[in-house]
């Protein structure tokens, strides 16, 4: 995907507000973006099987099925696509929520347009370079699990589930810089392009996530090490 | 924190407490007996001659009257305390329509400014724009006046303007100012007078409560709108029947949607906006007026009918 491609990235945007989708479907055309508008949860999911989107924006509180659901039936489906949930809703309950079901960032109403769009840009530039980078070598290995970047397939021993598109981005960019200290705020910048002032707890859920996975005993890490105060190491054999 | 405190969570500690208080009830009873029977035992070794009278009720009596008195002090304080995770829980969720009431409207009008700010928009779009801007406005406008009249209505701080109105001319005029502002068509709305009389009503807080049924009939519609509004006398009642062919309400909700905060959440409902606070306003309003206000749905499907009755006024 070049620069031009991201441009022109076809994005689905699932909003019931009339209002709010009508402007934000006039900036991101003037953007450069082919734009379809599903008004509700169930719209959303037939128009996801029907057509390849390159990124979802999707707000949560939708009618007929909200987006919780509708992010969890499409990851199902298609684990690499960025999904960015645009919502009202602020709690960190919410937050987690989302990011757990297999959103990749979270932003909330009212929102800065600027803002808004970078991190489009952010999270369509960060596919490009993930689709780049495993192209040569897409199977990884920690211990005794087993990373496929391509398919996002995570196997340990005998057990194989799916990585979420972020948590895929999120150890590649630590595998790529194995040995040094990564700092929040570089993750935060780096993987999901926001403002570090604000977001660095959503570090915290992913990382958290990942030693759940591959880590024998998650509260002590042998792979993906917290450093006090700075951020966290990634140490493989 | 808060999910601690689950209904659950309630019920476990309520049955401890009942099983600890059965506990304390059985030990109540056999310290008495074995008591009893001891100082009977002793009472004829020592002293044969001495006739032990029947036992001393009292104590016995008034222990258990007191055990069960606490018995019955945890059943209400149980009680009040279920009620009070359900207030809890309500509002909660009121909480959070609201924020998104408030917050939708707010990110429009602010997408639209910055757009407009920032980009080079045609003067068509522009205008386009302001339209929008302008509707969210009233959107605003309408949702904060809901909450500030709730809150008057509650207090009965509100000035009922009260005056006598023929029913049927009342409300067709009323009706027809409604279709205006929702931009109805104008078969949508049907009317008929099967019966009028004399009633008194607040004509501005009136117009609320029928604002309030047409806008639930337009957003848990999913098919063409139609409303039928019937009007009748009945002894000393007038009764208004208003009937949409929307989606319905499943019977077991339907005496709970008129309580504040309540909101029906399900998969099948096309609508996800309000706040919960309409239909205990209606009701509110409708009480005010010495009437009353019910629904009939014969469930999920099948389309609702709200019956308002009014009181005949003799003035």
């Amino acid at each position: 995907m070049s620069d031009e491609n991201i441009l022109n990235a076809k994005i689905l945007l699932v909003e019931d507000e009339e209002s709010l989708a009508t402007g934000l479907e006039y900036n991101l055309s003037e953007e450069g973006y082919r734009i379809d508008w599903a008004k509700d949860g169930k719209q959303a999911i037939e128009m996801f099987n029907k057509s390849d989107y390159d990124l979802i924006i999707l707000d949560i509180m939708l009618p007929y099925q909200n987006g919780f659901e509708v992010a969890a039936k499409v990851r199902e489906k298609d684990p690499q696509i960025p999904i960015l949930m645009l919502t009202a809703r602020t709690t960190v309950d919410d937050k987690v929520k989302g990011l757990e079901i297999g959103a990749d960032d979270y932003i909330t109403k009212p929102f800065h347009l600027q803002e808004l769009l970078l991190r489009i840009k952010g999270m369509l530039k960060r596919k490009k370079w993930y689709i780049k980078s495993i192209k040569q070598n897409p199977v990884y290995k920690i211990g005794n699990c087993e990373i496929n970047f391509d398919n996002l397939k995570f196997r340990k021993g005998k057990s194989e589930f799916n990585l979420t598109h972020f948590e895929a981005i999120l150890l590649k960019y630590l595998i790529e810089n194995k040995g040094r200290v990564i700092s929040r705020k570089e993750l935060l910048e780096n993987v999901w392009n926001m403002n570090p002032e604000v977001e660095t707890r959503t570090v915290d859920i992913f990382i958290s996530r990942l030693r759940k996975y591959f880590e024998d005993d998650p509260a002590n890490p042998v792979y993906i090490k917290s450093i006090r105060s700075s951020g966290y190491i990634f140490e493989a054999d | 924190m808060r999910k601690r405190y689950s209904l659950a969570y309630n019920l476990v500690i309520f049955i401890l407490a009942q099983i600890v208080w059965l506990a304390l009830l059985g030990l109540w009873i056999y310290w008495y007996v074995s008591n009893y029977l001891i100082y009977e035992q002793v009472g004829e070794k020592v002293s044969p001659q001495i006739v032990i009278d029947t036992p001393n009720v009292f104590p016995f009596v008034g222990g258990i009257v007191l055990l069960v008195g606490l018995s019955f002090s945890m059943v209400l304080i149980f009680r009040h305390l279920n009620v009070q995770i359900r207030l809890t829980r309500l509002y909660d969720n009121f909480i959070a329509n609201i924020t998104h009431e408030l917050k939708s409207p707010l990110s429009s009008i602010q997408l639209y400014l910055e757009t407009l700010s920032t980009r080079n928009v045609p003067a068509e779009k522009q205008k386009e724009f302001i339209d929008q801007m302008i509707r969210d406005t009233a959107r605003l406008q309408k949702l904060i006046s809901t909450i500030l009249e709730i809150s008057a209505i509650e207090s009965n701080k509100n000035k009922a303007n009260f005056e006598v109105y023929d029913s049927c001319e009342i409300l067709n005029r009323l009706l027809k100012e409604s279709a205006d502002q929702f931009r109805l068509n104008e078969n949508t709305i049907s009317f008929r007078c099967l019966g009028s009389a004399k009633i008194s009503i607040d004509v501005n807080a009136f117009k609320m409560v029928l604002d309030n049924l047409i806008d639930n009939s337009i957003k848990y519609t999913t098919d063409k709108l139609k409303i039928d509004v019937s009007v009748k006398t009945f002894l000393n009642k007038v009764e208004i029947y208003f009937t949409d062919y929307g989606i319905g309400i499943p019977v077991k909700e339907q005496k709970n949607i008129f309580q504040k905060f309540y909101r029906i959440y399900d998969e099948d409902i096309p609508n996800v906006k309000g706040t919960g606070l309409g239909l205990y306003w209606v009701k509110e309003i409708i009480r005010n007026h010495k009437g009353k206000i019910s629904v009939r749905s014969e469930g999920k499907g099948k389309g609702t009918t709200f019956i308002i009755e009014l009181p005949i006024t003799n003035k």
